[in-house]
């Protein structure tokens, strides 16, 4: 009965004071937009770096002249080592044939090669667990000093910024969670403590009949709590726009923005983040009842 | 139910309340008198744990100060029904929803705190003004109201504080009926009044206070 009676409580609250209450709930909905969007642009990295190690692999491009025999020892020799998962030989021809489908467009580039230029080459994925630049710094060093191998190209750097990247990412997204987790909070600690100096004159007549502390916070709590739940609702409603309209309006001109995934969490983590902030601003503004 | 032992009260080193033994029975109706400032209103604050004694014992029920903790004062204020003299009532709701309020900080039901509101409205002759607001009716029917609220939990004790204030004499003589009709259904009252016609010929105990100090009990 006494969760009826609070919500009761609240909801008339907050209807009473809607307007104010609308501006805290806007602001706790642009603050939680803020945080979903930091958050899709991490989940994005992460899943960048996460999907490197699939496609990671090393060239290892091969001297000229060397027989069947040599690839095929060499080939064995590099399977064998614990950190390759396959290793795949692509002769020179087939090269040249992949570069000119690649280069199809301006495919007149190629017509004047008398020679073919390409070296053959070992195309060596790793075990998703060698991935890591150092690994591959290791490893390319290895392979480089193997007989037959005339050079080794290894993406290292490709790898070393993408890492740089996740870790900055995640180091200015945390960083940002924080802030703004502390703003919503006072936000909502603001908001509450503001309604409950304005009801002390109610709540010291609650106290006086007899009312128990959780008695008197549960309206509170719910304020707080509903003002940050429709805050999150919002703020999740405002991130699915926002992807949308990216997408639909950028995806066309820079294709890579089609291939943006929207992380779907969000949806339960957002309001859900919004209703745990505003129990915490809640709790915080009204502190210890006292009661003598 | 209600015992004072040596119970002292300062304010800012003044002294409000001066060795006050008193000691009050289950059922029966005592009415606490003294001009303004004698200490009645500190004496009640001190039952219902408002105040806390600087000196002395003082003893509710089960309750015993300075033992109590401050958590227990909630529990021990749902065992005291309060009249107030400035009302206490909430503008924002109905007057059912007034008297429903102790119910409610019971965790009552709507099922079963309907029929009690009724009743303790009927008790105060305000049934028909259920779904108005307090500061729609006169000071009398807010008194009521409040009388309503105080009994409608059936305390083991109700405490008044100048429940006939600032009525005019047809009403507070049809307030003090109300107490009486409370009393004889078995109830504790304890009524603090300057009001003479409140405890003239009641056969109760009238303690007087002066300054402080109970300077003398009679029946009156």
């Amino acid at each position: 009965m006494q969760i009826s009676y609070s919500l009761h409580v609240a909801l008339q609250s907050i209807w009473r004071e809607k307007w104010i209450n609308l501006l805290t709930v806007l602001a706790v909905a642009t603050s939680l937009l803020i945080v979903s969007l930091m958050y899709f642009v991490f989940y994005n990295t992460e899943s960048l770096a996460g999907k490197l190690p699939e496609r990671f692999s090393i060239s290892v491009y091969l001297k000229d002249g060397l027989s069947q025999q040599d690839v095929q020892e060499l080939t064995a020799q590099i399977k064998k080592r614990g950190d390759v998962a396959d290793v795949k030989y692509i002769a020179k021809e087939q090269a040249l044939e992949e570069l000119k489908k690649s280069v199809a467009d301006i495919g007149t580039v190629l017509e004047g090669l008398q020679d073919n230029p390409l070296s053959s080459s070992l195309d060596i994925k790793l075990k998703q667990e060698f991935v890591s630049v150092s690994s591959v710094r290791e490893i390319s060093e290895a392979l480089k000093a193997l007989p037959g191998v005339d050079s080794v190209y290894n993406g290292e750097k490709i790898a070393d910024t993408i890492a740089q990247l996740k870790h900055a990412v995640t180091t200015v997204g945390l960083a940002v969670f924080g802030l703004i987790a502390f703003g919503v909070v006072f936000i909502i600690y603001s908001s509450v403590k503001n309604l409950f100096y304005r009801k002390r004159e109610d709540v010291e007549i609650l106290k006086l009949l007899g009312a128990s502390s959780a008695f008197i916070r549960l309206p509170f709590l719910m304020e707080g709590g509903t003002i940050g739940l429709v805050g999150g609702a919002l703020g999740m409603l405002g991130a699915y726009g926002c992807y949308y309209l990216l997408v639909m309006q950028l995806g066309a001109l820079l294709p890579f923005v089609s291939l943006l995934v929207f992380p779907h969490e969000i949806a339960v983590a957002l309001p859900l983040g919004g209703l745990c902030f505003g129990v915490v601003g809640a709790l915080v503004a009204i502190g210890r009842i006292r009661f003598s | 139910m209600i015992e004072f032992k040596n119970v002292a009260k300062y304010y800012d080193g003044q002294s409000v309340l001066r060795n006050i033994n008193i000691k009050v029975e289950k059922g029966e109706m005592v009415f606490v008198t003294g001009h303004s400032g004698a200490g009645k209103t500190t004496l009640l604050k001190l039952i219902y744990a408002e105040e806390m004694p600087d000196e002395g014992e003082i003893t509710i029920g089960t309750f015993h100060f300075p033992i109590m903790k401050e958590r227990e004062i909630p529990a021990l204020r749902r065992s005291i029904g309060i009249v107030f003299q400035d009302f206490k009532l909430k503008n924002d709701l109905t007057v059912f929803e007034n008297v429903a309020l102790p119910l409610q900080i019971r965790g009552m039901k709507d099922k079963e705190i309907k029929p009690l509101v009724t009743e303790a409205l009927r008790k105060v002759h305000l049934r028909h003004k259920i779904e108005v607001f307090p500061k729609t009716l006169s000071g009398g029917e807010q008194q009521r109201i409040v009388i309503a609220r105080a009994i409608v939990a059936n305390p083991l004790v109700v405490l008044a504080d100048e429940p006939t204030g600032n009525l005019d004499e047809e009403i507070a003589h049809d307030i003090i009926s109300i107490f009486h009709e409370i009393h004889l259904q078995g109830t504790t009252v304890v009524i603090a009044t300057h009001f003479q016609d409140m405890y003239r010929r009641t056969g109760s105990r009238v303690i007087r206070l002066d300054t402080g100090n109970i300077i003398g009990e009679e029946v009156g």
